[in-house]
């Protein structure tokens, strides 16, 4: 039992010694000379003799990613994306500062959007989805390929539709409170990410849209919409966009403006009265059992225009009988 | 890049090694390493409760599926697999499995070489507010309408739109430079959404007799709530091939979307009377009974979505000249028709000889782009795009008013946009931006409408009558400047300034009817005070200025400012119409680390859109949406064992709606807007608090416990005092607090 014991103690004051000589050792000032076997990926050595699993910083999770599949011959080394620097890795002599490598990525002395994004083009041109990159406005806006991705984590938060919205409202502030609102498309929730309507690598479409317009992208979900039908609204065949906000409003059916506001842009031909609120105590003039159904209460309360013209998109109904439905009564 | 050298933190692969060191094992050191590096997967179980009943959390609840129950199962996994030796990957990942929005997804691929994988999704929505009707059929194209004896009385419908969508795919890559994408969609949505009816006799689009004549003065009208039934399937097929060589990417492939709906028409059945505009019952109040016109009209189906389809082919890519100048191009031909029958579908009255409406849109959209960077600090970009969409749908007399005789409507609109812009990098890491962009639109059939030729007379009825003002064409100019800061050491940010001016050309005024065709007049001659000028052929200035700037005063802190502020002016020869339209965005966003262990960020925007309106009658409202969102995020550890975070986010919105009279408006008017007041603020405010901790019960294992709390408040005038013919109300509790608690049991393994 003491012999176990003696054994244990000395193993024990082995290991100490080993954690404390190894610990000692890595934080000494330069990193060892003698080849280091790869860590991850093929020639990673030169960079993870030094560099490793940092709290804030796991650059080794790299080899939880595509990134990090090396039997794919495609993937990458740390060099290529973040340059050979030569100077980065051997210190020159005389330097207070060791040099930083030859693309920084992050901080104060990140390297120039073009220069970073030269890196994962490289590879990533080559790719259909990326294909209007040039010349799109998020190019034009200098953003770089890793503002919005992280490249070191097996989970990209910009490919996960539930956090991906995160990412857009760095930048895109407006939006952040508009898909919160009453009258929303499920973002929040997960069910629709950013990238499900506009394609931020570059698109045909405006507004970076995913399809070659924004009536296009929005048919991909409301089908219904796009006819052609037998009496069309044309504001409605031009752009969605003339009456809805996608993002959010506090009006239903994601609508700018409540009608008739919303309505009165184009069409001021009804209504002989403001607007009113039921029980706002009308007088007879005002409302009576025989007022006019175009009054102030039927066009700006429940569905506003909508009550009578219902089918605001577009009918189908050929019906050649009075009320005929060109004015999308029915 | 954080190093060890330059940050001193914990570093796992030191102590990795170190252990390794001490019990000198080259395996264990393996171990941890390939611990560090290969994926992980997850799954999380438990359950969750929700508080309130369905009416505490219909806006919290609208798409989450924490609607219709108290008690949830929660399920989240996410399974990732790796063969290291061929680079193969299996994914099967599950979100919200225990709940009506769960989605599922399964992949195999073998990076470079091939993908197969397979998607299902489920989402149900439901409307948030409360329906209290004696509807009859209320999901069906059948509906029965009876008259409520009293407000409140009916039967609660909740509205709920379900889809579930099917997704599988995959790719191929043959040859080094050759890929073969496909995808195949499936989505079936079920359910009802509201909608509705309505109808005032006596109406100019239905002259005597079909509404019953009444004496002078005396009007008959009724609006009912009749939810639309809805039952479709929507399919969409995409094939491509891609060229990805070194300097040419090609795409070339076929897109076609398909609409089928179950549903042709619906139709309702008006049992006996209907309520006057007072909520008596008609045939009080000097009001007549419920007349064989009106109930006629509000009987006649309605058409619902018809089937319709889109084959899209087309071929896009990228060209690079050089390391330096590189070419994008896209050509597409779409094809969208519709052919649904009338009759199968309920729908009568067609004109003669027409079973359906056989409509067909053709599209042709071609761009070209190119980017070259002659020399290292100047960058040119030049677009240009053409888009043509040709409706050649046949023309029919669709619309016969006594003498007057319209066609259906078709829309045909070319669109022709481009754009001229260059860089310059200035000293000081200052990059300046001029550009120009054009957009010219033309309407080209408001100038020459098409009309019915009918054999051996005059061509009669085209589709453009009852507009006031019509423009052929309208030219839009943009110029704009922008000026960007991104490599400083503590300062970056940019501001972007434009301006736009859209023109165009005469207006047209219809031509009286009988006949057809349209007229070019001056803006004197076309000046109407209450015509309709629809704005998007109006004239319009644009002006617009945007900002933001990041500053980092120290390592922990950043913060990040924005400003926007738009404003656009519009005219036409009229008084009326949309005048204004203004946005206005100020944010401060900051995150601060406040020790290794903790985190936090914070923000407050405010925003604020306006559009100006008048109106006819001789109202003016100045509406606001005007909004404050506040958010603090923190995130942190108490303890090695123990993480945890929290979200507070507050929004307040207020639509304002500032009406004001004009010179025209009537005494009526004018002594009702002075008793009233005008229309009251919409207010939505929303205080919303997500905390979560994550205790760690072993290496691979945690108990998570989430807590949300959500108060909303949205008091609209809309719906809450407004009350349809047949007593139906429509109804949301303004006050809404809900509270979720979930707990789940976390585990990770490789």
């Amino acid at each position: 039992m003491r012999s176990l014991r003696n054994v244990l103690h000395g193993l024990a004051a082995a290991a100490g010694f080993a954690i404390l000589f190894n610990v000692g050792f890595a934080l000494a000032a330069d990193p060892p000379a003698a080849p280091k076997k790869d860590a991850v990926l093929r020639g990673d050595a030169k960079c993870t003799r030094c560099h490793d699993e940092t709290e804030d910083y796991p650059v080794l999770a790299i080899g939880k990613t595509r990134h990090g599949t090396v039997a794919d011959g495609r993937t990458p080394s740390c060099t290529n994306c973040h340059g050979e620097s030569d100077t980065h890795i051997n210190k020159p002599e005389g330097a207070t500062e060791r040099p930083a490598p030859d693309r920084v990525y992050r901080g104060a002395r990140r390297s120039p959007s073009a220069k970073l994004n030269e890196a994962c083009l490289t590879c990533h041109q080559a790719d259909a989805k990326r294909s209007h990159w040039e010349g799109s406005q998020h190019w034009n806006a200098d953003v770089a390929c890793t503002n919005c991705h992280q490249i070191h984590t097996q989970h990209d938060a910009v490919r996960d539709k539930l956090t991906q919205p995160e990412v857009c409202f760095a930048c895109h502030k407006e939006q952040r409170t508009q898909i919160q609102k009453p009258s929303r498309h499920p973002i929040p929730e997960g069910k629709m990410g950013c990238s499900d309507c506009h394609n931020p690598h570059g698109s045909v479409g405006p507004k970076l849209m995913k399809r070659d317009s924004v009536n296009d992208t929005c048919y991909t979900c409301h089908m219904e919409k796009r006819g052609p039908f037998v009496h069309t609204h044309e504001p409605v065949a031009e752009d969605c966009g003339n009456c809805h906000n996608p993002h959010g409003t506090v009006v239903e059916n994601l609508l700018k403006v409540r009608p008739p506001m919303l309505c009165h842009q184009c069409h001021t031909p009804h209504g002989a009265q403001v607007g009113q609120i039921a029980g706002q105590g009308q007088p007879s003039s005002l409302l009576s059992g025989t007022t006019s159904g175009k009054s102030g209460i039927n066009y700006f309360m429940a569905r506003g225009c909508l009550n009578c013209h219902t089918q605001i998109h577009g009918t189908n109904n050929p019906s050649t009988t009075n009320p005929t439905p060109q004015f999308n009564f029915r | 890049m954080t190093t060890s050298q330059t940050r001193k933190q914990f570093s796992m692969k030191l102590l990795a090694v170190a252990l390794a060191g001490a019990f000198g094992s080259a395996h264990a050191q393996e171990a941890d390493i390939t611990d560090l590096t290969k994926p992980s997967s997850t799954v999380a179980v438990g359950g969750g409760f929700v508080s309130g009943d369905e009416k505490d959390r219909s806006l919290f609840s609208q798409y989450n599926g924490l609607r219709e129950h108290d008690a949830f199962f929660l399920l989240d996994f996410d399974f990732l697999r790796r063969n290291d030796a061929t680079g193969t990957w299996m994914s099967f990942y599950g979100r919200n499995l225990g709940l009506d929005s769960r989605e599922l997804r399964a992949q195999w691929d073998r990076q470079g070489a091939w993908k197969i994988f397979g998607e299902y999704w489920e989402l149900t929505r439901h409307y948030p507010r409360t329906i209290n009707s004696s509807l009859q059929g209320s999901t069906s194209t059948s509906q029965i309408v009876t008259l409520l004896p009293a407000v409140g009385t009916g039967q609660d419908l909740n509205l709920q739109l379900d889809r579930k969508r099917s997704t599988v795919g995959g790719e191929w890559w043959f040859g080094k430079n050759w890929m073969f994408e496909a995808s195949f969609i499936n989505e079936d949505k079920d359910g009802s959404r509201i909608f509705g009816r309505g109808f005032t006799c006596p109406s100019g689009a239905a002259p005597s007799p079909i509404c019953t004549p009444m004496a002078s003065g005396v009007n008959q009208w009724a609006i009912l709530m009749l939810p639309e039934a809805v039952d479709s399937r929507t399919q969409q097929w995409e094939a491509k091939v891609n060229y990805l060589g070194e300097k040419l990417t090609v795409q070339a492939g076929y897109w076609g979307s398909f609409y089928d709906n179950h549903n042709g028409a619906m139709t309702a059945t008006i049992n006996g009377n209907l309520n006057n505009p007072l909520g008596h019952p008609m045939g009080q109040d000097g009001s007549i009974p419920l007349t064989a016109g009106l109930r006629n009209i509000l009987q006649l189906p309605t058409a619902l979505p018809p089937d319709n389809e889109a084959n899209q082919f087309y071929v896009s890519g990228t060209y690079g000249f050089s390391p330096t100048t590189r070419a994008t191009f896209k050509y597409a031909y779409t094809r969208a028709e519709q052919h649904d029958d009338f009759v199968s579908n309920g729908l009568t009255n067609a004109p003669a000889g027409v079973s359906n409406y056989g409509g067909r849109v053709d599209t042709n959209l071609f761009q070209a782009g190119i980017v070259s960077r002659p020399w290292s600090k100047l960058t040119l970009n030049a677009n240009y795009r053409y888009e043509d969409r040709e409706d050649k749908s046949p023309l029919a007399l669709y619309n016969i008013e006594g003498t007057n005789r319209f066609v259906n409507g078709t829309y045909s609109l070319k669109k022709n946009a481009g754009k001229l812009e260059g860089s310059y990098l200035f000293p000081g890491a200052v990059r300046g931006t001029l550009g120009v962009d054009y957009e010219q639109l033309n309407r080209g059939q408001f100038e020459s409408p098409e009309c019915l030729q009918l054999e051996n007379a005059d061509c009669i009825g085209d589709s453009i009558a009852g507009i006031t003002a019509l423009r052929s064409e309208t030219r839009e100019l943009t110029y704009r400047g922008e000026l960007r800061r991104s490599l400083s050491e503590d300062i970056t940010g940019w501001i972007v300034l434009s301006h736009s001016d859209r023109q165009g050309d005469s207006w047209l005024k219809p031509a009286a009817l009988p006949a057809t065709g349209s007229i070019p007049v001056s803006d004197q001659e076309i000046f109407n005070r209450t015509g309709i000028f629809p704005m998007i052929f109006m004239d319009r200035k644009r002006d617009k200025v945007k900002a933001q700037a990041e500053w980092s005063p120290s390592e922990k802190l950043s913060l990040q400012f924005t400003l926007e502020n738009g404003r656009d002016d519009y005219s036409a020869p009229t008084t009326k119409g949309l005048s204004t339209t203004e946005v206005k965005t100020a944010g401060i966003d900051a995150t601060y680390a406040i020790n290794d262990a903790w985190k936090a960020s914070a923000y407050y925007t405010f925003n604020e859109q306006g559009v100006n309106v008048a109106h006819s009658t001789g109202y003016i409202i100045k509406y606001r949406d005007r909004n404050e969102t506040m958010g603090v995020n923190v995130r942190g550890r108490v303890s090695p064992k123990f993480q945890m975070g929290a979200d507070l986010l507050w929004i307040n919105d207020r639509n304002i709606y500032d009406q004001t009279l004009d010179g025209s408006a009537s005494t009526t008017n004018v002594q009702f807007f002075a008793q009233s007041g005008g229309l009251p603020d919409v207010v939505w405010r929303d205080t919303r608090l997500n905390v979560y901790g994550l205790y760690a019960l072993q290496k691979n294992a945690d108990i998570r416990v989430d807590v949300i709390y959500d108060k909303q408040k949205l008091d609209e005038w809309t719906w809450n005092t407004f009350v349809y013919s047949d007593n139906t109300t429509v109804t949301l509790k303004p006050d809404q607090n809900v509270t979720f608690v979930g707990v789940r049991y976390v585990y990770r393994f490789k």
